[in-house]
């Protein structure tokens, strides 16, 4: 058992610390501010293998392991939690997808430009009537001819706006048969796809969040990604990946507020003392930051277990689960600390507040994860 | 110890480039004598050059008892391998038991070398100098981490104790023109070829830009956030009567000239009032002004290390308050 | 053409903290980096192999963990790491660095045409190390070189000192400190790092490699010893102002007027 970071992964560390610190941070102020996303520094970062993390470089990829890509997840999102999302998502659930089920020719296709950045991935769940409840689905996928024809409505699409590429998941009835679930690379350019206004979030802004609706859109067999009825086993393992680069957004989120937090304390003088000295935010301090350490070590657990292919489903969830309410509890107890400042804009602790509250909810909520959890260990 | 008994004297290395605005040679004769009281002993200013008789007699008017000129055409620019060969041979006949330079840029290039060719220990950029009254060793304090620490740095066995010093640090002592001393003029063997060719030097820019003896002096940082917002600040000078200085974070945003550079690598200064405006603090720029009689700091971050040094620190954009500063200044002056 | 560029693993220095107590320096959770200056030296050899065609060397002497940094160069484009570690080489001044640096620069096979450093590190702020091994290996030397060009086999270099602007031409083999601004530090691509780590040599070589003694490495080699160190006189720390900038106008003039470099209005608030 090897409870360090290897070299590699410590350089790791600080190329992206150091990048973040100095190009992501201060555009978070901006974005938070303006709801735009900010196209030239996604070009910057596709040109530094971003949006490639975990695609080998035969695909133009970093080629990276699992731990090392949420180090960098989890330093984009201390700087910039909005950006984190966006590098997350195309990742984990647009790009790994097609990299792990796609035929020779969807990756020379589709892999390519995602792992460069030319384009931006997305993976669309949720509908207005379905969120944790995905077989209620009702986005179809109907089979005519050489095509499916897709119709169904998206909502709460990350990185929806400035997307090329968009995995749709979908039903289909094969034989006619019962409802299975199928998923679909679905190009933004394809006649019939259709995007929303991004919407007005509390926190994430920046990150270009819409709906995508398909119109009886039209997308060739050859664009089914897993064979068909496989929609399921995609679904779920792009979930499952999805899982730990949220929890090290999260993560990055706790250990940003775990910074600042600690800043502001030795600073801030009441009672002709530093309030660091005080037991209450001692406290504090202490509770958070063994929270963080706990959340860090599932997390690199999770992913060291995808790395060696091994079975990580309730790993993944106990680390989104653990690191999300994390962010939660230290993004609060940040503003407390805080005081009356925390809760001007004149500190990022009210930004990454607002930030935190999200990974409870988005790629399954707690209650979702805590329900893996529970079958994984007590399902027969 | 006592092999060091034959090496002795104070040797000032007599950097006379920019004269009248560079005294660091002058300050450190004033602190060579200080120090040669001490070892009782007599402080050497060494002098290479053409034409340099008149340097010698001001380093004898400043205080130095004994000055050792090189006069040879070759030695007329400031040549690093000649200079070293010189001071080398000169070392070794006459053994001081410190020899001190000031920290300019060709101080700082020079002394390394020689001190590596005479097998010595050698300290950067003193900030203070003291013989200590047991070893009788000289205590070269240097700043260290950025000027988080101070180092006090001995050379216990090797000699001479070599060190460059800061300008700036020591009070030169007042010309005096009835002192006395010796101008001596030790042989030389033939210099060798210098193997860096000077192509051309030019001085820089006459941008009249004189920072250290300004009473009010405004210091521009990254926080100005664009060179426009940077060129407010000489309306600022103007009407305040000052000067205006720079970050490197400035300078490398191409915002102000390298000669405006306040800090480690660039000047120090000790104004009556230093407006040092969106600027984080950072420990590189404050050494070179922390001498300012009196600081004010503005930043929009409220945590900015610069705070911790100023005496009124205005927590604010600089973007907004200098614009609507000027307002307010041009209807008062 | 053939490069070597030193360079140090150095603490973040804008992290440090300093227990005043105990006059020592809190390295917990403080990072290591490259000294700023030798990624500038860096991108300098990048450029001139770009242009000229060659390979670099990239050398660092300290603990193991140094690996990092020669990692790191490698990522950006240099061709070979060399660790010169050994636990004989703690506690070393400049001299015995240099000595280190210039035995192993001297080693290698060909030698190098140019050795670039940095002008100077953030911990130490000597500027040192590279005079010194130019001295060692009878280099000729230009310091805080800001403009480079080749010119068969010399090089035209400019740089700044004490207020002159000098145009200088060198010979190679030789050896040049670079400073700040020559050209832009770029960022690095992930990818690189990891080929960095799998597919790039370093070679590591100790006090036996180099047919050194202990007398002449480390502490034992240095001629300066650190005696104690102090913290500096402390700063003062006055008011802080938050508000609207009427407020804070309010109260830098008041200070101006304190200090008389403005005259008292009357009826002023």
């Amino acid at each position: 058992m090897h409870l360090d970071l290897t070299m590699k992964q410590t350089v790791i560390r600080r190329t992206v610390r150091k990048y973040a610190e100095r190009r992501l941070a201060p555009a978070a102020v901006e974005m938070d501010k303006t709801g735009l996303f900010p196209q030239d520094i996604a070009r910057e970062m596709a040109a530094l293998q971003y949006f490639g993390l975990e695609i080998p470089s035969q695909y133009g990829g970093a080629g990276l392991d699992a731990v090392s890509c949420s180090i960098v997840i989890e330093e984009i999102s201390r700087a910039n939690a909005a950006m984190g999302l966006c590098v997350t998502v195309h990742n984990s659930v647009s790009a790994y997808p097609i990299f792990s089920f796609g035929t020779d020719a969807q990756l020379a296709r589709f892999l390519v430009p995602l792992a460069s950045g030319e384009k931006i991935g997305t993976f669309c769940l949720t509908e207005p009537n379905a969120g944790s409840d995905l077989s209620s689905l009702e986005t179809s996928a109907t089979r005519d001819g050489n095509d499916y024809v897709l119709n169904g409505n998206k909502i709460f699409v990350s990185n929806g706006s400035v997307s090329g590429i968009n995995l749709i998941l979908a039903y289909s009835r094969p034989d006619g048969g019962e409802k299975r679930f199928t998923v679909f690379i679905v190009e933004s350019d394809r006649e019939g796809l259709e995007k929303g206004p991004v919407e007005d979030l509390m926190g994430m802004r920046g990150n270009p969040v819409c709906p995508i609706s398909l119109h009886d859109c039209r997308v060739p067999k050859e664009n089914h990604l897993g064979g068909e009825g496989d929609g399921l086993k995609v679904a779920l393992s792009t979930l499952n990946g999805g899982r730990i680069g949220i929890a090290a957004q999260a993560l990055g989120i706790a250990q940003a507020s775990l910074d600042v937090s600690i800043k502001y304390a030795k600073e801030r003088h009441q009672f002709g003392r530093p309030i660091s000295q005080f037991g209450t935010i001692q406290n504090f301090i202490a509770d958070m930051a063994t929270r963080v350490e706990a959340s860090r070590l599932l997390i690199y657990r999770a992913s060291y277990m995808k790395d060696k292919g091994m079975n990580h489903m309730k790993e993944s969830a106990m680390a989104k689960v653990f690191a999300s309410e994390v962010a939660v509890d230290a993004t609060r107890f940040g503003v407390q600390i805080h005081g009356g400042y925390g809760y001007t804009k004149a500190y990022p602790i009210e930004r990454f507040y607002r930030d935190a509250k999200v990974c409870e909810i988005y790629e399954g909520t707690s209650e979702v994860q805590r329900m893996v959890i529970a079958r994984s260990l007590m399902m027969t | 110890m006592g092999m060091n008994k034959s090496y002795n004297g104070v040797w000032v290395f007599g950097d006379y480039r920019n004269y009248f605005q560079n005294r660091v040679t002058l300050q450190l004769i004033a602190k060579g004598r200080d120090l040669a009281h001490k070892l009782d002993t007599k402080v050497t200013v060494v002098v290479l050059g053409e034409n340099v008789h008149q340097y010698a007699m001001e380093y004898v008017a400043h205080g130095a008892d004994d000055v050792m000129v090189a006069e040879d055409h070759d030695l007329k620019e400031y040549h690093l391998e000649p200079y070293a060969d010189v001071l080398f041979k000169w070392v070794k006949a006459f053994s001081p038991e410190i020899f001190l330079a000031g920290a300019t840029a060709f101080g700082r290039e020079l002394f390394p070398r020689l001190a590596k060719r005479l097998n010595t220990g050698l300290s950067a950029d003193c900030v203070a100098l003291e013989v200590d009254a047991d070893t009788g060793l000289l205590i070269q304090t240097t700043p260290a981490f950025g000027g988080e620490l101070l180092a006090e740095v001995i050379t216990p066995d090797q000699r001479p104790q070599m060190a460059t010093v800061h300008p700036g640090v020591f009070q030169e002592l007042p010309h005096n023109r009835d002192a006395w001393g010796h101008i001596i003029y030790p042989e030389i063997d033939t210099l060798p070829e210098a193997r860096v060719e000077v192509l051309r030097s030019r001085r820089q820019q006459a941008h009249n830009i004189n920072l250290e003896d300004a009473a009010v002096v405004i210091v521009g940082g990254r926080g100005l956030g664009s060179k426009e917002q940077f060129r407010l600040l000489f309306k600022l000078a103007d009407l305040l009567e000052g000067e205006v200085g720079a970050t490197r974070p400035a300078i490398l945003a191409g915002w102000a000239e390298e000669d405006r550079l306040l800090g480690q690598t660039g000047k120090t200064i000790k104004p009556k009032l230093l407006i040092s405006v969106g600027t984080s603090g950072a420990l590189q720029y404050t050494t070179g002004i922390q001498g300012a009689e009196t600081i004010i700091a503005i930043n929009r971050d409220p945590s900015a290390p610069i705070f911790k040094m100023a005496d009124l620190g205005l927590v604010g954009d600089a973007g907004t308050f200098i614009p609507m500063l000027l307002e307010v200044l041009r209807k008062r002056i | 053409m053939h490069i070597v560029v030193c360079i140090k693993q150095v603490p973040d220095v804008p992290a440090i903290r300093i227990d005043r107590e105990r006059m020592t320096i809190i390295r917990e959770g403080v990072e290591s980096v490259i000294n700023p200056l030798d990624y500038v030296a860096l991108e300098v050899a990048l450029d001139l192999c770009g242009k000229e065609g060659g390979w670099i060397d990239v050398m660092t002497m300290g603990p193991p963990q140094s690996e990092a940094a020669l990692r790191e160069a490698l990522a950006f484009g240099a061709d070979r790491g060399i660790l010169l570690t050994d636990s004989a080489f703690a506690g070393a001044d400049t001299l015995a660095t240099s000595h280190v640096l210039a035995k192993a620069i001297s080693n290698l096979d060909p030698l190098p045409n140019l050795v670039l450093c940095g002008m100077q590190t953030i911990d130490s702020d000597t500027g040192h190390v590279g005079p010194q091994i130019a001295e060692e290996l009878n280099l000729p030397q230009v310091c805080s070189v800001r403009e480079i060009h080749p010119q068969g086999d010399s090089l035209i270099v400019k740089r700044l000192s004490d207020g002159f602007l000098d145009t200088m031409k060198v010979t190679m083999p030789a050896l040049l400190t670079v400073t700040h601004g020559i050209l832009p530090v770029r960022d690095l691509r992930l990818g690189e790092l990891e080929t960095a780590f799998s597919q790039k040599d370093i070679i590591r070589w100790g006090i036996e490699d180099l047919g050194l003694a202990e007398d002449e490495v480390g502490l034992k080699g240095s001629a300066t010893h650190v005696w104690r160190l102090r913290t500096p006189p402390p700063r003062r720390e006055g008011e802080l102002v938050k508000g609207s900038s009427q407020n804070l106008i309010d109260h830098f003039l008041h200070k101006l007027e304190a200090l008389s470099i403005l005259d008292e209005e009357d009826g002023y608030e």
